[in-house]
Parts: C-alpha cells; sequence; structure tokens
C-alpha cells in the first residue's frame, strides 16, 4: 500500500511539472492554503485506513469539500481584510501533526 | 475496510495531490526567483553591457557614415551623384546640421499638487511633443531634435511607462526641442494665439521658447531598413 500511495504521488508530481500551468501571485496563496487541506485530507485517510475506520464516501467527500473550503476561506479572508488563511493554516498544521503522530505509532506497533 | 477501494481512493487522491503540489512548487519557485536580488544586479549588468554596446555602435555607425561619404568624394564616377545623396542624407536626416533656429524647453509643473488635482495635467505627455514638433513642421522647421533626437520620417515620440520613446530611445524631461529654420517664423507660428504652446502654459507646464543664431542638431543614429516598402519605377510625368 505504501509503494502504491508514494508511486502515484510521484506520478502526480510528474504530470504536475508537465503540466504548462503556472498560477498567478494572487491565486498562488489559495493554491497554497488548497494543497495544506489536501495534505491534512490524505494522512486523515491514512490514519483511518490504519484504525479500520475508513471510508471512502467520507474520504473522497472529505478531500473535496476541505480542499475548496479552504481556498474559499482564505479568499473571504482577503475580501474581508482578515486574514482567515491563518485559521485555516493553524487547523490543518495542528491536524497533520496529529494524524502523522498516530500513523507513527500504529507503524510502530505493527512492526 | 481495508479493501481494494480505500486503497484506491487513497492513491487517486495522492495522485491529484501530486499534481497540486507540482504547480504550486512551479509557481512558489518562478516568483521566488524573480525577487532574489542577485537577478536584480544580474539584469542591471545586463542593461549597462548593452547600453555600452549600443552607444560603441552607434559611434561605429556615425564613423561609417563619414568613411562612406570620404570615399563617394574621392570616387569621380561618384562626384556627379554628390550633389543628390547630400539633398538626400539632408532630408533624411543623416548628417548633422548647424543652422538658426528656436529652441524650446517644456517642464513639468514645478508647483505642489493640491488635493483633488489631476496630476496628469501637470506633467508633459508624448502627445504634448508630438503636437509642438508638427506645429514646428507647420511653421517651416528644417531639421528638428527632442532631447538629442532627431526627428526623421520614420521616428516616432511615443509614451513609454514614465518616458518617452523617440528614435526607440528613451528621454525625460526636461524636454528641449530644438528647430531650425527662420527664427522669426518659427517663433510666431509656436506663440500664434491660441496655439498649443499658449495652452500648454495655461495648464502650468512651464514651456518657453527662444531664438538662437547658431544650433547644432545631430544625425539620426540608427539605421532605416525597409523589408516591405518596394521603390516603384519613377516616371516623369509627360506633358
Amino acid at each position: 500500500m505504501w509503494i502504491m500511495i508514494l508511486f502515484c504521488l510521484l506520478i502526480g508530481l510528474f504530470i504536475g511539472m508537465q503540466l504548462p500551468v503556472f498560477l498567478t501571485m494572487v491565486y498562488a496563496k489559495y493554491m497554497s492554503i488548497a494543497v495544506i487541506a489536501a495534505l491534512d485530507a490524505v494522512f486523515g485517510g491514512i490514519r483511518a485506513y490504519m484504525e479500520d475506520s475508513f471510508d471512502t464516501t467520507i474520504f473522497i467527500s472529505g478531500f473535496i469539500v476541505n480542499t475548496f473550503l479552504a481556498a474559499a476561506l482564505a479568499y473571504l479572508g482577503d475580501r474581508l481584510g482578515v486574514q482567515l488563511y491563518l485559521a485555516a493554516v493553524v487547523v490543518f498544521g495542528v491536524r497533520i501533526f496529529q494524524n502523522l503522530g498516530i500513523i507513527r505509532r500504529y507503524l510502530l506497533k505493527k512492526y | 475496510m481495508r479493501s481494494k477501494g480505500a486503497q484506491f481512493a487513497i492513491a487517486a487522491v495522492c495522485l491529484i495531490l501530486g499534481i497540486m503540489l507540482a504547480v504550486q512548487f512551479k509557481t512558489t519557485e518562478s516568483y521566488q526567483a524573480d525577487l532574489v536580488p542577485a537577478r536584480v544586479e544580474d539584469l542591471t549588468q545586463q542593461v549597462s553591457t548593452v547600453s555600452q554596446e549600443r552607444d560603441a555602435l552607434i559611434e561605429e555607425v556615425l564613423s561609417l557614415r563619414e568613411k562612406l561619404k570620404n570615399t563617394r568624394e574621392n570616387d569621380p564616377a561618384m562626384a556627379d551623384l554628390e550633389k543628390d545623396i547630400q539633398k538626400a542624407n539632408l532630408s533624411a536626416g543623416f548628417v548633422p546640421v548647424q543652422g538658426p533656429g528656436v529652441i524650446i524647453t517644456l517642464t513639468d509643473n514645478a508647483s505642489e499638487l493640491q488635493s483633488g488635482e489631476n496630476p496628469n495635467i501637470s506633467i508633459v505627455h508624448d502627445s504634448d511633443l508630438l503636437m509642438l514638433v508638427n506645429e514646428l513642421k507647420a511653421s517651416g522647421a528644417e531639421a528638428i531634435a527632442v532631447n538629442g533626437e532627431r526627428i526623421t520620417a520614420r521616428s516616432e515620440i511615443r509614451c513609454a511607462g514614465t518616458l518617452i520613446l523617440v528614435n526607440w530611445n528613451k528621454i525625460g524631461p526636461p524636454f528641449i526641442i530644438k528647430a531650425i529654420g527662420n527664427p522669426d517664423t518659427l517663433e510666431s507660428g509656436m506663440l500664434i494665439k491660441g496655439g498649443y504652446m499658449g495652452s500648454l502654459q495655461v495648464l502650468g507646464i512651464q514651456a518657453n521658447i527662444e531664438k538662437a543664431e547658431k544650433l547644432d542638431i545631430p544625425a539620426y543614429s540608427g539605421s532605416m531598413n525597409f523589408s516591405y516598402a518596394i521603390p516603384m519605377q519613377y516616371e516623369e510625368k509627360a506633358e
């Protein structure tokens, strides 16, 4: 499973590098929040998978909704003049570390 | 629930995440590369090298033209054509000229802007220069130069950000327009009531005109290439 995840990630990176897509600085900010949300969703999914409580629907919907919601929140913050994206960064950052910690513990228990 | 489906879902999402990451990497990288100060220094260096090269080439053009002139003068077969060539060069702006004329000096409005005033009206625009040059031509100017840039038949006067391009060279205020011609005619042509000089002065732009006994106007230093216009056979009409 780990090999498959890594392999897919590498393929994604490769495709992304080849894509002739460039974002302007304005959108790069929202994209960065979306990327963090996506990272959080993936780690959450892996954790759920390790805990045997994985639900495909929840995982996929969580990934899509969180990603767009995070970007939308950052956009709204910009409109309001509040740096709302910081909230998203903090929340997702904390969750990523929590999930990583749990994944690590499972792996340690397993091997 | 450790099904193949779950693995597939995670793998698919990882693929998308990879694409997003890569795009973000590329974007961040390209923006950071722009902001590195070393790059600014690099560009400054390049600009100064290229400017030096350009100046050297301008000198070369002028010296080659001089050589061409000498060759023509020494060649007896060309001697007959010399007068025609001289005339053509004069009208093309390829030779520096000297003579009486007027000097017009234009400077932006120096007074402080009051709140609510449009800063656009107190600066000299490309259109102002264009109008003045046109007025000078209409008043019989034989040779015109703006800040040392000879106005030829193909010269442009065009806004380029904060500066103005003439013959693809950037010029900035103060603008000094030199024109050779009959000084009295030129001056009265420019100071005519309701003329363009007057309206510039009303806007607060410092526009001055003075007559000069002897003016030097430089030659056009660029090249003139015609890639599309082909001369047609010149036929004199018989009466």
